[in-house]
C-alpha cells in the first residue's frame, strides 16, 4: 500500500518524476566515467549552460501565459554586441556598467516585443519572428558588419567568469540568484500568482479584474531582461562577443522548458520544473561524448529525447484522464 | 441595422473594384509595383533579366511557402521544414555520388521529404493533443541531427556529376524552369485550397477544429495528408537548392522554415488559423524575392534584407490590428 502511494507520488508530479530521470543520468554517467561527477566537472557544466538555463525562467513566463518567443537569442546577441563594442572602443569599463547596460538592452527589446503582442494583437510566434530578425540585424550593424569584439578588446569585464566567491564561480552564483528570486516571484507574489491565471484561463483573469495585456507586456519584459542578462554572461563566459552567437540556441530554452514539463498552451510549469529541464538537457549535452557517442550524434539524441518526454507525457495524461473517468463512473 | 449582438448586416454589396483594391491581395499587388519600382531606382542593374537570372536562388523557398500556407490554414506550424530540406539535399547529394542516374536522385529527395514530412504526420495524428510546434521542434533537431551524423566530421558533400543539377537550373529563353514550376504548382495548391471540397475542409478545420470534426470531416486524416505534402515540397526545394550551389552542408536551409512563414503571414495567410489564401501568399512571395535581388544586386548585406523583412511581417500583421482598434474605439465614444 505504501508503496503504491509513493509510485503514485512519483508519476503524479512532473518534478519528481524528473528529478529521479535527473538522478539516473547521473549514476549511469558516472558508471560509464567516473570524471563526471567531480566538483568541477559539475561547476563546468552549470558555467557552460548558464545562458540556457538563466533565460529559460524568462521562456517558463512566456509560456505559462501561453506565448512563445523566438527572438531572445538575437536579443542576446544585441544586448551582447553592444557592451562588446563599448568595451571594445573603450566607452566604458569595469564589470557592472556593461552589464547594466545589457539589461537595460534586453528590457527594452522585451518591452518593444511585448507592446507589439499585448496591443497589436500580433501572434508571439509571428511577432517574436520578425523580432528575431530584426535584433539579429541590428546586433550585426552596431558590430560595424561583422566585427569581433575579443577577449583583449574586452579587458577586465569577463574577469567576473573566472572569479570565486564562497568557492563557487560568480556565474553560478548568478544562476542561483535567479532561481530562488523567480521561485519566490512566482509562488509567493501576486505578480506571479497573475501570471498563473492568465495562463491558464485568459477570460476567467480578465474578469477577475486582471490587466492581461499588462501582464503579458510585463512577462515579454521578463524575457527581454533575462535576454539581456544572458547577453552578458555569454560575452563574459566565452570572453568574446560576436554577432552571430547563440544562433538557433532559443530552441534548447524552449526544449528545456517543454522537457521540464511547461505546457505550450500556458497555465502548467514551475521554477523547478525549468531549472529539472534545462538540467537534464545540459547533462546530457556534456554526457553523451564521456560515454563514447559520437557528438555528432548529439543534436540526433537531444531531438528524440524532447519527442519522448512529450510523447510520454501524453500518454501518462491520457492514463490519468481514464483512470479519474472510470472512478467517476463507480 | 444592428442586431441584438450588435452586429449590423449590410445587404448592399460592395463594388467588386473596389472589394478587390482594398483586399489585402490588391495591396500587395501594389506593394509589389512600389518594391519593384524602388528597386528600379535603388540598383542600376536592376531590370527584367537581371531578375530572371538571380530568382532561382530564392524561389526554392516558394515551394515551401505552397506547403506552409495549408499548415497555417490548419492553424498550426511546421518549423522541422529547414531540416528536412537539410537532410534531404545531403541525401540527393549521397545519391548522385554514388552514381544513381538523375531521375533516381530527384525520387531520392522527394521520397526522403515526404518521409520526413510523415514522421511529423504520424506523430501528430496519433497524439493529436501535442502542440505541432513543440512536435516539429523536435524533429527540426531531429533531422538537421541525421544530416550531421551522414554528412560526418566535415559537415559537407558537392555533388560530383552536375549534369544533372544543371539541367533543371536551365531557362526556356530567359525564363528559368523553377518560375513555371512555382506557377504552376501555385495555381494548382490555389484551386485544390480555394475551390475543392478539400480546401473547403481545411478551412473548416482551422476555423474551428472540433465543429469540423462533428461535422464530419476526417480532421487526422487531411493533417496527415497535408503534412505528408510539406515534406515532399520540401524535397523538391532540395533538389532546386542543390542546382544553383552543387552541394549541401549542415546549414543547408538554415532558417528556411521562418522565411516561408514568413512569406505566408505576410500574404495574409494568418497563423491563428482559417484565413489566407495562396494568391496572397505568392504575391507576397514575388515580393520579398524582388526584394531580396534587387538589394543583394547593391550589396546591402543579408542582415539588413532580414531587418526590412522582420519589419515588413509585423507592419503586416500588426498595422490592421491597430487600424481596427482605434476605429473599435472611436465608434465607442
Amino acid at each position: 500500500m505504501e508503496k503504491k502511494s509513493l509510485w503514485k507520488k512519483i508519476t503524479g508530479s512532473r518534478e519528481a518524476l524528473l528529478f529521479v530521470i535527473l538522478i539516473l543520468l547521473f549514476i549511469v554517467v558516472t558508471a560509464f566515467n567516473s570524471s563526471f561527477l567531480t566538483p568541477n566537472s559539475l561547476q563546468n557544466l552549470l558555467k557552460n549552460n548558464a545562458v540556457t538555463m538563466v533565460m529559460s525562467l524568462g521562456m517558463l513566463c512566456v509560456m505559462l501565459v501561453g506565448g512563445i518567443d523566438i527572438s531572445i537569442m538575437s536579443t542576446l546577441a544585441l544586448s551582447g554586441m553592444a557592451i562588446g563594442m563599448l568595451l571594445k572602443y573603450d566607452h566604458v569599463s569595469g564589470t557592472v556598467i556593461p552589464f547594466i547596460i545589457a539589461l537595460a538592452i534586453g528590457a527594452a527589446c522585451g518591452f518593444v516585443v511585448g507592446l507589439v503582442i499585448s496591443r497589436a494583437d500580433v501572434p508571439p510566434i509571428i511577432a517574436t519572428m520578425g523580432f528575431m530578425y530584426i535584433y539579429r540585424a541590428m546586433g550585426y550593424l552596431i558590430s560595424n558588419g561583422g566585427e569581433w569584439a575579443s577577449a583583449t578588446a574586452l579587458g577586465s569585464f569577463s574577469d567576473f567568469a573566472t572569479t570565486k566567491i564562497l568557492g563557487l564561480n560568480c556565474v553560478i552564483w548568478i544562476i542561483v540568484i535567479c532561481y530562488v528570486f523567480f521561485y519566490w516571484f512566482m509562488k509567493w507574489t501576486r505578480t506571479g500568482r497573475k501570471i498563473y491565471a492568465v495562463g491558464s484561463n485568459p477570460e476567467a483573469a480578465e474578469v477577475s479584474g486582471i490587466n492581461v495585456k499588462n501582464i503579458k507586456l510585463l512577462v515579454y519584459t521578463i524575457m527581454g531582461i533575462l535576454g539581456g542578462l544572458g547577453g552578458a554572461l555569454q560575452v563574459g563566459i566565452y570572453a568574446s562577443a560576436m554577432p552571430d552567437m547563440q544562433k538557433g540556441g532559443e530552441m534548447d530554452v524552449i526544449a528545456a522548458c517543454v522537457i521540464g514539463g511547461v505546457s505550450m498552451s500556458g497555465g502548467r510549469g514551475s521554477v523547478i520544473g525549468a531549472l529539472l529541464g534545462s538540467l537534464i538537457l545540459a547533462t546530457i549535452a556534456k554526457a553523451l561524448p564521456l560515454i563514447g557517442i559520437d557528438s555528432l550524434a548529439q543534436n540526433t539524441f537531444k531531438g528524440v529525447l524532447i519527442l519522448v518526454v512529450i510523447v510520454v507525457n501524453v500518454i501518462l495524461q491520457r492514463a490519468a484522464d481514464k483512470n479519474a473517468l472510470s472512478r467517476r463512473e463507480m | 441595422m444592428a442586431g441584438k449582438s450588435g452586429r449590423t448586416i449590410n445587404n448592399v454589396p460592395e463594388s467588386p473594384v473596389k472589394k478587390m483594391i482594398f483586399s489585402w491581395e490588391g495591396i500587395l499587388v501594389l506593394v509589389l509595383i512600389g518594391i519593384n519600382i524602388f528597386c528600379a531606382i535603388f540598383s542600376e542593374f536592376y531590370n527584367l533579366s537581371s531578375l530572371l537570372r538571380q530568382m532561382p536562388t530564392y524561389l526554392a523557398e516558394v515551394f515551401l511557402m505552397l506547403g506552409m500556407a495549408y499548415i497555417l490554414v490548419l492553424g498550426e506550424i511546421d518549423i522541422s521544414v529547414g531540416s528536412t530540406v537539410c537532410l534531404s539535399a545531403t541525401l540527393a547529394c549521397l545519391a548522385s555520388n554514388a552514381g544513381l542516374p538523375f531521375v533516381l536522385v530527384f525520387v531520392v529527395a522527394l521520397l526522403v521529404g515526404t518521409a520526413c514530412g510523415i514522421v511529423n504526420a504520424i506523430i501528430l495524428t496519433q497524439f493529436p493533443e501535442l502542440p505541432p510546434m513543440i512536435v516539429t521542434l523536435s524533429t527540426q533537431i531531429i533531422f538537421r541531427g541525421i544530416a550531421e551524423i551522414v554528412l560526418g566530421s566535415g559537415g559537407s558533400v558537392s555533388v560530383t556529376n552536375t549534369d544533372g543539377f544543371r539541367a533543371i537550373g536551365g531557362k526556356v529563353g530567359q525564363v528559368p524552369y523553377i518560375l513555371f514550376l512555382v506557377l504552376i504548382l501555385a495555381v494548382i495548391f490555389a484551386v485544390i485550397l480555394g475551390k475543392s471540397t478539400f480546401g473547403r475542409r481545411v478551412y473548416a478545420i482551422g476555423t474551428n477544429r472540433l465543429a469540423a470534426y462533428y461535422s464530419g470531416i476526417h480532421v487526422q486524416k487531411i493533417r496527415f495528408l497535408i503534412y505528408s505534402v510539406m515534406g515532399t515540397m520540401s524535397g523538391l526545394c532540395a533538389m532546386f537548392l542543390i542546382s544553383s550551389s552543387y552541394g549541401a552542408n549542415t546549414t543547408t536551409g538554415q532558417n528556411f522554415e521562418m522565411d516561408a512563414i514568413a512569406m505566408a503571414v505576410f500574404g495574409g495567410i494568418s497563423s491563428t488559423g482559417g484565413k489566407g489564401n495562396i494568391a496572397g501568399g505568392i504575391i507576397s512571395a514575388f515580393c520579398i524575392v524582388c526584394l531580396r535581388v534587387g538589394l543583394g544586386q547593391r550589396n546591402v548585406h543579408a542582415q539588413v534584407i532580414l531587418l526590412i523583412i522582420g519589419l515588413l511581417l509585423i507592419g503586416a500583421v500588426g498595422l490592421p490590428n491597430i487600424v481596427g482598434n482605434i476605429r473599435k474605439s472611436a465608434k465607442k465614444s
